[in-house]
């Protein structure tokens, strides 16, 4: 995937956050915050509140931005969308997912691990015994 | 199988060669992986960090000052952004992205301090001596280093980097409380473990995707 897709270089481009308030908050203290003309943000801030077709909107919508290079979503959201998120494979922007202050971050459920997980499962090992 | 006898008695150096890229490649994984597991613990410990002083800011301000309501929609560009480049590992065929920050830019005009890149480099260091204590919680022992990550942030970043760090936090009033100021550095140095772990993860992807390859042609994919 890495090798074969367009690398695009990028200045100056922004990191986009989908989390909860305290975390966006503070990545906001850090000065990550861009609001442009159009009053878009890089930022959606879930509560309780947000559907899960306004998380699906802001994942494909930041995704598809040229000037974002990293996008960050609370693992715990990332789980709704799971299906977006694990079908995801372009290199930029990258998709990391994050702990938030409820929910600790899982290995087992993080999209990039699945992905290279079955290198290590039972399957690949007996593939190659055949 | 004669024919395969005889390509690697006639050239037993070339798949010796072959099994040792195979073998850099799979470290190479390995190493990724393990590096990636552990940023992620630090930056969960990190985290931790910047939400407890952002609640301890908000128990001194009050709730009201401290709430997504006073996130105007201001037009604003992010002072701090990314830099994405390409990183090539092994062949030039097998490039992947790399990224790089550059914090409160928009003062010096998209150029990185060195004295931001010398406390990212402190902050790197320490973290190597915790590479193998994965799962310890670091929330309270790392209070001194933190400190000090305090006190070199203050010293190091000249008047336009205070400049744009008090605009950043005048979104929440004119006197702030400490706590906040510290939450806004443990949020910097989290902004530096996800750089690493940007690269990182695409370094681990790159290398998968060889070792994919190299599986498929030996007909184990």
């Amino acid at each position: 995937m890495a090798g074969r897709a367009q690398i695009p270089t990028k200045n100056s481009a922004l990191i986009a956050m989908i989390a909860d308030e305290d975390t966006v908050t503070g990545f906001l203290l850090a000065g990550v915050g861009n609001v442009d003309l159009r009053r878009k943000t890089n930022y959606l801030i879930m509560d309780s509140k947000t559907t899960v077709k306004a998380i699906e909107d802001a994942f494909k919508e930041f995704t598809s931005r040229e000037d974002i290079a990293v996008v960050l979503i609370s693992q715990y959201i990332a789980s709704m969308i799971r299906f977006l998120v694990d079908s995801y494979n372009k290199p930029v922007p990258a998709i990391l997912e994050i702990p938030s202050k409820d929910h600790p971050y899982d290995p087992a459920h993080d999209s990039v691990l699945s992905r290279v997980r079955y290198l290590f499962s039972a399957e690949s090992v007996a593939s190659g015994r055949r | 199988m004669e024919d395969d006898d005889r390509c690697s008695s006639n050239n037993p150096g070339g798949i010796e060669q072959e099994e040792e890229d195979e073998d850099g490649t799979v470290l190479r994984f390995l190493d990724s992986l393990d590096s990636y597991l552990t940023l992620l613990d630090a930056l969960s410990s990190t985290l931790r960090q910047g939400w407890f002083e952002l609640a301890s800011a908000r128990h001194s301000m009050g709730s009201s000052r401290i709430s997504s309501v006073l996130l105007d929609q201001k037009v604003r560009s992010a002072a701090t952004t990314f830099q994405v480049g390409k990183s090539i590992d092994g062949s030039p065929s097998e490039s992947h992205p790399s990224f790089a920050i550059s914090k409160w830019a928009s003062s010096r005009d998209g150029k990185c301090s060195f004295g931001e890149m010398e406390v990212s480099h402190v902050q790197k260091t320490s973290k190597n001596s915790e590479l193998r204590h994965r799962g310890s919680s670091n929330f309270y022992d790392t209070t001194e280093e933190h400190d000090l990550r305090i006190n070199a942030s203050s010293t190091i970043g000249d008047g336009d980097v205070q400049k744009e760090r008090s605009k950043s936090l005048s979104v929440f009033g004119t006197l702030v409380s400490p706590k906040l100021r510290a939450a806004q550095v443990s949020f910097e140095t989290a902004l530096d473990a996800i750089v690493e772990i940007a690269n990182i993860r695409s370094s681990m992807l790159c290398a998968f995707t060889q070792l994919q390859q190299e599986m498929k042609e030996k007909g184990l994919g």
